[in-house]
């Protein structure tokens, strides 16, 4: 059954002569686009301390500390970062997030080998940070993020998405 | 007096509207409400988990939810997508017909296709361009689409096209040249 679109909203709020058009002009667009950048630096703290978090949970992981609570957060933690990186012109730590979260989504209990990988993918987001690596990245990173992927695409593991 | 058509003129008064963001990230979060304060929106509630938004949403004053996905969850178990499947189908829901947008990192096909199966209007995948939201927003508010109430689904029509060839009873079949 088909009902016909609700027009409560539309007849409260869209008219012909206050408020913004659908289509932004530009000057209007960089004025709302100024909220995301002076955000940056927040972004960038927050970030850093959510790869601290990492950290941690990936000890957790490894000492067998309630690894599967650790295992949460990093999942949690990663798909965080994945969401933020690209809104501060750092896409390689949302391509690195990304990899470590679809890696971990796989995964409840990590073997040493996996083990291994979701360190490298965390070391991997660090220097990014550190390094304060924007955009795109050169060849080396782009080449290692081509590398874990292929690992994570070997090692990854069975545990069902949803 | 310009020629443009009547649909480009049309502008959107922010101010008139209700929202409520559901973000359980406070930067986030914090990042959506000011660009809503800068488009003059006056009135945004915020949660960061289930009980909350489903809390504000009862009280009945929310015209349009922007909600993610992942929620802290650990009480509850509950994420952004049980907000939305309440709203569209809760007895108490007061609103069925409120557009959703869900910004989300879970921006992979699968987990669209899971947000536009349980009603969402629009979706927004994190990390996100202002141009990108907004566009989105704009449509959910001055594009309402029809509904459609088959048995195992409630929420905008999923089919965004339309289109001349198919004309069956079902949408499914060609029709007949003549």
């Amino acid at each position: 059954m088909f009902l016909p679109p609700a027009q409560d909203l539309r007849l409260k709020a869209v008219n012909l002569k206050k408020g913004y058009p659908l289509k932004l002009e530009p000057a209007e667009l960089r004025r709302l686009e100024s909220v995301i950048e002076r955000a940056a630096d927040a972004l960038h703290k927050e970030t850093a301390e959510k790869l601290r978090l990492l950290r941690a949970a990936l000890n957790d992981v490894a000492k067998g500390d309630r690894a599967d609570q650790a295992m949460r957060a990093i999942r949690s933690l990663s798909l965080d970062i994945k969401g933020m990186g690209g809104m501060f012109k750092y896409p390689l730590l949302t391509a690195f997030a990304k990899s470590l979260n679809d890696f971990t989504n796989s995964i409840d209990y990590p073997t040493p080998v996996q083990l291994d990988i979701i360190a490298a993918q965390i070391d991997a987001l660090y220097v990014v940070l550190a390094k304060h690596l924007q955009g795109s990245g050169g060849r080396t990173e782009r080449a290692l993020l081509d590398a874990l992927r292929q690992a994570t695409a070997r090692h990854k593991g069975s545990r069902a998405r949803f | 007096m310009s020629n443009a058509p009547m649909a480009d003129l049309e502008r959107i008064d922010f101010s008139k509207i209700s929202f409520l963001v559901v973000e359980p990230n406070r930067l986030m979060g914090q990042m959506v409400r000011d660009v809503l304060l800068m488009l003059d929106a006056q009135y945004i509630d915020r949660a960061r988990d289930y009980q909350s938004a489903i809390q504000l949403l009862k009280v009945g004053r929310i015209d349009v939810m922007i909600t993610e996905w992942a929620l802290s969850h650990e009480v509850t178990g509950k994420n952004g997508m049980d907000i939305v499947h309440w709203v569209r189908n809760d007895p108490a829901s007061p609103n069925p017909f409120m557009p959703i947008v869900m910004m989300t990192a879970n921006s992979e096909e699968e987990y669209v296709c899971r947000a536009r199966d349980a009603g969402v209007s629009e979706f927004v995948a994190k990390p996100y361009t202002v141009q990108g939201f907004y566009t989105r927003l704009a449509a959910a508010i001055a594009r309402p689409r029809r509904f459609v109430r088959v048995e195992d689904y409630f929420g905008p029509d999923r089919r965004r096209r339309s289109s001349d060839t198919y004309d069956g009873p079902e949408r499914r079949i060609p029709a007949e040249p003549n």
